[in-house]
């Protein structure tokens, strides 16, 4: 008998979840690249507030996105060594869940990153977080589940392929570029005070739940050999 | 009841697999013999589901591996290939338990007369790293995994590589008892002689070819 999906995705979830506290070295690569990357935008741009306010929410982003990829293009690493993968093809389940276990864990990932990534900004760039901490954090969460969704189902397409560390951007960066626009759109309109309008709230979320169907329903292909 | 007609497998330019075509009843115990290149592996993997035939049909217990209904009859097939579909910074007891979540089941299911760790004499290892221990517990490991959903259909590939002598019995106790209580085990593997008395039919494998099949006990035709 096959066992329920949910039950399927949380075993992957905690699996992952494990793996990434126990070896600590993809969580440590990410905050370690962006304490630096955010460290060097500390001391290069310019000191007053004023001056460097419009280029924080896409710089923002744009470190959140590079730390990201070091994250995401390891997260089938453990499948990989041992032919691990071969357990997770052998379930007798509708492998979509598989995707989405995946998903999950890389979402919690990301979103600790990506807090770590503003505490740093605060720290370093002077954000005020403040009052824009509600929908910034909305907006981080959003943005980290459609980089999660998208960012599992290509590492697992460029799994088995040789050039995979050059593939995975190649393929990520301009099916990002809409989530990129939009975020640093509605995390600038968060620090300036604004409302961010419904449509904006909207397209994330559509942008999260098409990469999340896409990859739930072609997971199956991407894992046969 | 295990059928393969006309299998072929292409990777790139290779022909792995040329026109396979062979029955394999069920409570037979086969042996897949051939050199290196032969297709063994290939053909393994197909038959687990892992890898999709480029033409041809399979079909185990009357179910396509690769067709509709074959999720639910994954369990069905225990498989260890060459590589040992473990995670090396989980425990082997970590590693079978995410197993199990996978296929549904729980403790009680997993313990008891069939318990694979015990089996497998992997007691004194459960709480182990896969990465820290020794080949031939690793293997034996993988073989544990795979027993984990007490499959009907056993493949195993080249499953005596790095066991010891102790172990190598293990596994020969184990596909006796597989036998016995009427499953199919194929094992693809070099050596014929020293485990031919295992098995009651032995399948040879030459370039993607099938080069032979007979029983066990005489020469293969």
């Amino acid at each position: 008998m096959s066992p329920p999906g949910p039950r399927i995705a949380m075993a992957v979830l905690g699996k992952d979840l494990l793996l990434d506290l126990r070896t600590r070295e993809r969580l440590g690569h990410m905050a370690v690249f962006a304490a630096l990357v955010v460290v060097l935008l500390g001391l290069t741009l310019p000191t007053s507030r004023a001056a460097r306010s419009d280029w924080i929410p896409a710089l923002l982003w744009i470190v959140f996105l590079f730390t990201s990829l070091l994250g995401l293009s390891r997260s089938f690493q453990a499948e990989t060594e041992e032919g691990a993968v071969a357990m997770l093809i052998q379930a007798p389940c509708d492998r979509g869940w598989v995707f989405l276990g995946k998903a999950a864990a890389n979402l919690i990932a990301l979103f600790g990153i990506q807090l770590w990534t503003a505490l740093l900004f605060g720290i370093f760039l002077d954000v005020d977080w403040g009052p824009a901490l509600p929908a910034a954090l909305g907006v981080a969460f959003l943005g980290a589940a459609g980089l999660s969704a998208l960012g599992s189902l290509l590492s697992a397409m460029s799994m088995f392929v040789r050039f995979r560390d050059f593939l995975f951007p190649i393929l990520l960066f301009p099916l990002v570029l809409p989530l990129l626009v939009f975020a640093s759109r509605m995390t600038a309109t968060a620090l300036e005070g604004g409302a961010i309008s419904g449509l904006a709230w909207s397209a994330l979320a559509l942008y999260d739940w098409i990469f999340g169907c896409i990859g739930y329903f072609v997971f199956d292909y991407v894992l046969e050999d | 009841m295990i059928e393969v007609r006309d299998l072929e497998k292409q990777y790139g330019n290779v022909l792995a697999l040329r026109g396979i075509s062979l029955e394999i009843p069920t409570g037979t115990a086969a042996l897949v013999s051939g050199p290196n290149g032969a297709g063994k592996s290939t053909l393994l993997r197909i038959l687990a589901g892992l890898t999709r035939p480029t033409r041809g049909r399979v079909a185990i217990d009357g179910t396509d591996p690769f067709g509709k209904g074959a999720a639910a009859r994954r369990g069905r097939v225990g498989f260890v290939g060459q590589e040992l579909a473990l995670y090396g910074e989980l425990t082997v007891e970590e590693n079978l338990r995410f197993c199990a979540q996978l296929h549904g089941l729980d403790a009680a299911q997993t313990g008891g007369e069939f318990d694979p760790l015990r089996d497998l004499d992997l007691a004194p290892v459960a709480r182990r790293r896969v990465q820290t221990l020794s080949q031939g517990y690793r293997r034996r490991a993988s073989i544990a995994r795979a027993l984990l959903t007490r499959p009907e259909v056993l493949l195993l590939d080249e499953p005596w590589n790095g066991l010891d002598a102790e172990a190598t019995r293990h596994l020969a106790r184990l596909i006796a008892r597989e036998r016995e209580q009427g499953h199919t085990v194929v094992v693809a593997a070099h050596a014929v002689a020293e485990h031919a008395h295992l098995f009651n039919r032995v399948i040879q494998l030459e370039a993607g070819r099938l080069a032979g099949d007979g029983s066990a006990s005489a020469e293969p035709e």
